[in-house]
Parts: C-alpha cells; sequence; structure tokens
C-alpha cells in the first residue's frame, strides 16, 4: 500500500490502513519526540497523541507534503507544548515551595540514583548534563538540531518540516551546535560530571 | 611555541565540518594541548549519548493502547454527539412546553380577572350614583 492509498483509507476511517501508518512511523514519531523531551514513556505518550490527531484529522492532508513531513511537524509541535506546560507547572511548583515549602526535587533525584550501580551514575550524569544543555537551547534550534541528530534529517527536509528556508536551518544548526559546545566547555571546566 | 586554544572549533572538527585548513590547524593544536584533548573527550562522549539514546524500541503494545484510545474516544465523541443533539432538543421541548404552560395559565387567569375588572367599576359607578358628589368630595379632607 503506498502513502496516497493510506491516507485515503484512513480519511475513510479505514483501520487496517491506520494500523499500517502506526506500525510504518511509529519508531520515527517516539524518536522524535524522545529527541525533544528526553523520556521514553513521555515520548510513548507523546507518540500516540500524534496518531490519535492523524486520525481525527487525516481528511486536511491536502497531499503536497510528504506523511513523514506532516508526523515530524505534529510530533515537534506536541513535544514543544509538553515542555511548556510542564515548565509552567514547575514554576508554580517553585512559587508553592517558596510559600508554602514542598517537596525537595534533589533529594529525590538522588534517591533514584542510589538504587543503581556505580557505572550508570557516570553515563546517567553525563546524559542529564547533555539533555540539560539541549533544554537550554531555543525552541527552534532545539528542532532543528533534533531532526538532525536523532532522526538524521537532511537540511532540505528539515527545511520542510519547519517550514523555512534551507539557510536558516544551516544557522539554526550551527548555533545549536555553538551553544551546546558552549555549555559543555561550561561543565568541563568546571567538572560538573 | 603554543597555538590559540581551539575549543570553540571541536564540536564542528567532531562532525567533520571544519574546512581541510583549519582541520590541519586543529590537529595540530590537539597535538600539543593537553586542555583542548581533555575537552574533545569529554564533548565526544557528550554527543555519543544521542547515538546511544536514539531510536528506542517502541513498547510491542504501543498500537493496542493506541487502538483502546480510538474506541474509547470515538464512544465519547459518539455520546457527546448524542448529548449535543439530544440537549437542545430537550430545552427546546422544555421551554416550548413552558411557553405553552404559561399561555393555558395565562389565559385561564386572564378571564376572571376581566370580569372582575368589569365588576369592580361597574360597583365604582354604582357607588357614585348612590352617593352624592359634595360627600364624596368632603370624606376625602
Ligand atoms: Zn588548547
Amino acid at each position: 500500500m503506498d502513502e496516497a492509498q493510506l491516507i485515503k483509507g484512513i480519511q475513510q476511517g479505514d483501520r487496517k490502513s491506520f494500523h499500517i501508518l502506526v506500525e510504518t512511523y511509529q519508531r520515527m514519531v517516539v524518536n522524535t519526540c524522545l529527541g525533544i523531551v528526553h523520556n521514553k514513556a513521555d515520548a510513548e505518550d507523546l507518540a500516540q497523541d500524534v496518531f490519535l490527531e492523524i486520525f481525527r484529522t487525516a481528511e486536511n492532508f491536502r497531499g503536497d507534503a510528504k506523511l513523514s513531513t506532516w508526523l515530524y511537524r505534529i510530533a515537534t509541535n506536541r513535544s514543544l507544548n509538553l515542555i511548556r506546560n510542564n515548565k509552567r507547572k514547575r514554576f508554580f511548583q517553585s512559587i508553592e515551595e517558596t510559600f508554602i515549602g514542598g517537596r525537595n526535587r534533589t533529594s529525590e533525584i538522588s534517591e533514584n540514583r542510589a538504587d543503581q550501580p556505580d557505572q550508570n551514575i557516570t553515563d546517567q550524569q553525563r546524559s542529564d548534563m547533555l539533555h540539560r544543555a539541549m533544554d537550554r537551547l531555543p525552541e527552534k534550534q532545539r528542532i532543528a538540531f533534533t531532526l538532525n541528530k536523532y532522526e538524521e534529517l537532511p537540511y532540505q527536509q528539515i527545511a520542510e518540516v519547519m517550514e523555512i528556508s534551507l539557510a536558516s536551518v544551516e544557522s539554526l544548526i550551527h548555533r545549536a551546535k555553538k551553544n551546546l559546545q558552549e555549555q559543555l566547555l561550561d561543565c568541563y571546566k568546571k567538572k560538573c560530571v | 611555541m603554543k597555538t590559540k586554544c581551539i575549543h570553540n572549533d571541536l564540536i564542528f572538527y567532531l562532525d567533520n565540518e571544519l574546512s581541510v585548513e583549519k582541520k590541519i590547524a586543529v590537529e595540530k593544536h590537539l597535538e600539543e594541548c593537553a586542555d583542548c584533548r581533555g575537552f574533545l573527550a569529554f564533548l565526544k562522549e557528550g554527543i555519543q549519548i544521542i547515538d546511544r539514546e536514539k531510536k528506542p524500541e517502541v513498547s510491542p503494545f504501543f498500537y493496542t493502547r493506541l487502538s483502546a484510545r480510538l474506541d474509547e474516544k470515538s464512544e465519547t465523541q459518539a455520546q457527546s454527539q448524542w448529548v449535543r443533539l439530544a440537549q437542545p432538543a430537550f430545552f427546546s421541548f422544555v421551554l416550548l412546553a413552558g411557553i405553552y404552560g404559561g399561555l393555558k395559565l395565562g389565559s385561564n387567569a386572564s378571564s376572571p380577572k376581566i370580569n372582575q375588572q368589569v365588576t369592580s367599576s361597574v360597583q365604582m359607578l354604582n357607588d357614585f350614583a348612590a352617593e352624592p358628589i359634595e360627600s364624596f368630595l368632603l370624606d376625602g379632607l
């Protein structure tokens, strides 16, 4: 079944076509979300939402873009939304903690780490460090970098997903790498890991 | 003499994005600078995290879960569609029943009222007839 047939089937509410689409693209969508939210369970939840949205809005798909481009667009938008909501929640939580006093998150993290063997501490710390650095990137840089590094997309396809020019993608990825390098250098100098 | 540190080029060196001349210069500096070599190793390990964590296996129940959510959604959607249709119909019925009831009550209630008004005006006329106008005016004082 080719892409057009698949979409046509889904537009008619055909579950078999939908199943094929999910099986074909689930890994791609989960991986894209993971690159932005850094948590597999969250990434799978987000991917589910992406496919539900596809099923619900299939009639809007015009076929002038590739199906994967459409999926990437929804996946990155939904992941950014989750991050924005979490940021908002954390902001209010921190206010609550300041005024009312709440649970200490750092102690929670170290409790979790205590269960893991020593080798994993450094791996885990290194991965936390990278995620923190990625999270500090401006949204557009983060999307372009994730699509390039996690999905290995060529710049041209990133430009289509983000609906920007090729030159803008080049510039975004260049700045993303520079920013990451700066943050990691800072961490290296301070021996943060 | 040691050349200037090249911390800022290393991520591009790792991704093989430097020009040939720059690449040679970076490699030359790396040979003589332990600090830059240290940072290069640190950077490489950090960026390699991506290769290790990307493209994870998706849960085998991914579609089963999704399918259940889809059923749930279409059920609630069908339900909400029914509610969407039934609710205005119900309220319209209540409104119409109210208007009808109101009219019915109104028509029942208005007939004795008119009669009453007629009788009272007749009574007043009768009162005028029975009482001389002067005493009526004097009573007011
Ligand atoms: Zn150096």
